[in-house]
């Protein structure tokens, strides 16, 4: 894998996405602006654009760089230049997750601050110290980011594999309406899963695991992507 | 092997709707081949699968003593293509593009690009999404061409042109031919195969049903189309019996 080359591929479709991005990062700002007031209504307003952030950002690289490319004919150019398909797949995963991760990791600490948990008020009233409030805090936040990261790298993974706009987006409302809905109404309800997510809430031995979990998902989707772009023979 | 440029040798491809069958095929270097044939007959997905962007079910193609796919990259790096079915980036210019292929491409050559641009009147600075068609394919020669690519692969370059753009780029390859080993194209126009072509390949219904040297078949006093025709009615008329 020629390193370079996947870099200034990479580096190719963040300058074609610059405008998007700015936008996609000045409302990912905002919202965090809004979410941090502690105004009610301002959090409210500040979580609704942190969550079009991430779900927007994901629809616009999704049929921007990754389905884009073939149904504007550009995939054909890319492709005759000195570059293999593996390069061209390991490039588009990498610009993908670039251009999600920058507005995400804003958009994500918006959602952190949303904790129904007052954090400042938390960590003055604890006897703990500075660091167990920061390490705290960061896996809490890496919770949050990861989970999105993992949506993000399934709907990465239809978009690439079945090439369809139809099935990205199926795989993408089904996953926030269907599974989302699932995670966040019924899972909770469930006894060993309401034990759980309390032990996650304390920062117990749940929160490594999980944001493990988290990994292993993202990982293995990427695994799968690459093994079924080495099966493909056609790349235009 | 040493002097031919391009060598095909039972390629085949089967889709759901069509099927390239075993092509057999032999460009020898310092020569140019023209391909005629229908839409669909499969002269796309024999360039395809020279340049690498469509994987053979079966056969071998070797590119400058080089097998593709195995060696794509290095087949890459010296064959320039390009299709009527393809484009370049909308929002970019053509300057952004050149700088694209210059850190993708150690062959590229500047001089040669600037008199590329003015021999082709292109404006570097210009979007994409503000040239014409003509102009778009005439940026993705000069893109082919500024590399010293050794082959040259063109799937109707001409297609929906006007007969001025046309002209322009017939003789702009007309008079670089001395600049690379092999040229391979395909065309609906007989006339633009007839004034480029040493040899001629004729591909109908996913088989090549004919090969032979231009001046050979333009001997018989009629224009290639005719050729082509005759050959098309003859296979049907045997397939038919």
């Amino acid at each position: 894998m020629n390193a370079r080359i996947v870099v200034r591929l990479v580096r190719k479709d963040c300058w074609l996405m610059r405008w998007p991005l700015t936008a996609y990062i000045l409302a990912a700002l905002a919202g965090l602006a809004l979410t941090v007031t502690g105004v009610p209504v301002a959090r409210s307003a500040g979580i609704t654009l942190a969550c079009n952030v991430l779900i927007g950002v994901s629809f616009h690289v999704m049929l921007g760089p990754v389905l884009g490319e073939r149904d504007r004919k550009t995939l054909a150019f890319l492709m005759s230049l000195p570059v293999t398909p593996g390069q061209a797949a390991a490039a588009k995963l990498a610009s993908a997750f670039t251009l999600f991760l920058i507005p995400a990791t804003i958009a994500a600490t918006a959602l952190v601050w949303l904790s129904p948990i007052d954090i400042p008020a938390a960590m003055a009233a604890s006897h703990r110290p500075l660091w167990s409030h920061l390490l705290g805090t960061l896996g809490y936040y890496a919770v949050v980011l990861g989970a999105w990261m993992l949506f993000f790298s399934i709907v990465l993974g239809a978009a690439i594999v079945s090439e369809s706009v139809g099935w990205t987006i199926a795989a993408l409302t089904g996953l926030l309406f269907v599974f989302g809905n699932f995670v966040l109404q019924v899972l909770p309800r469930m006894r060993g899963v309401g034990r759980y997510l309390r032990a996650l809430g304390r920062g117990q031995a749940a929160l490594p695991l999980t944001i493990a979990c988290e990994a292993a998902g993202i990982a293995a989707v990427v695994t799968i992507i690459l093994w079924l772009q080495r099966r493909k023979t056609s790349f235009v | 092997m040493g002097d031919c440029a391009i060598q095909i040798r039972g390629v085949s491809k089967r889709y759901s709707h069509f099927a390239l069958r075993g092509i057999d095929l032999d460009v020898p270097s310092g020569t140019v081949l023209g391909l005629i044939g229908p839409n669909g007959a499969g002269k796309s997905t024999l360039l395809r699968i020279l340049m690498g962007l469509v994987r053979a079910d079966a056969g071998h193609v070797t590119i400058l003593d080089h097998e593709m796919p195995a060696h794509e990259q290095w087949i890459k790096a010296r064959v320039g293509f390009v299709s009527e079915d393809m484009a370049l980036y909308g929002p970019a210019t053509l300057a952004w593009h050149m700088q694209l292929v210059r850190d993708l491409h150690q062959g590229w050559d500047e001089k040669r690009a600037s008199t590329l641009l003015d021999r082709l009147h292109l404006d570097p600075g210009q979007r994409v999404r503000g040239l014409s068609r003509g102009q778009q394919v005439k940026a993705l020669l000069l893109l082919a061409m500024a590399r010293h690519a050794d082959v040259l692969i063109l799937d109707e370059p001409s297609a929906g042109l006007d007969p001025l753009i046309r002209h322009e780029i017939l003789t702009l390859l007309a008079a670089s031919r001395h600049e690379r080993r092999a040229l391979i194209f395909s065309s609906h126009y007989g006339d633009d195969v007839a004034a480029l072509a040493d040899d001629v390949a004729f591909v109908y219904d996913g088989r090549l049903i004919a090969h032979a040297p231009a001046s050979d078949l333009l001997a018989r006093g009629k224009s290639l189309e005719q050729v082509f025709l005759e050959q098309v009615a003859a296979l049907r008329g045997g397939r038919a019996a």
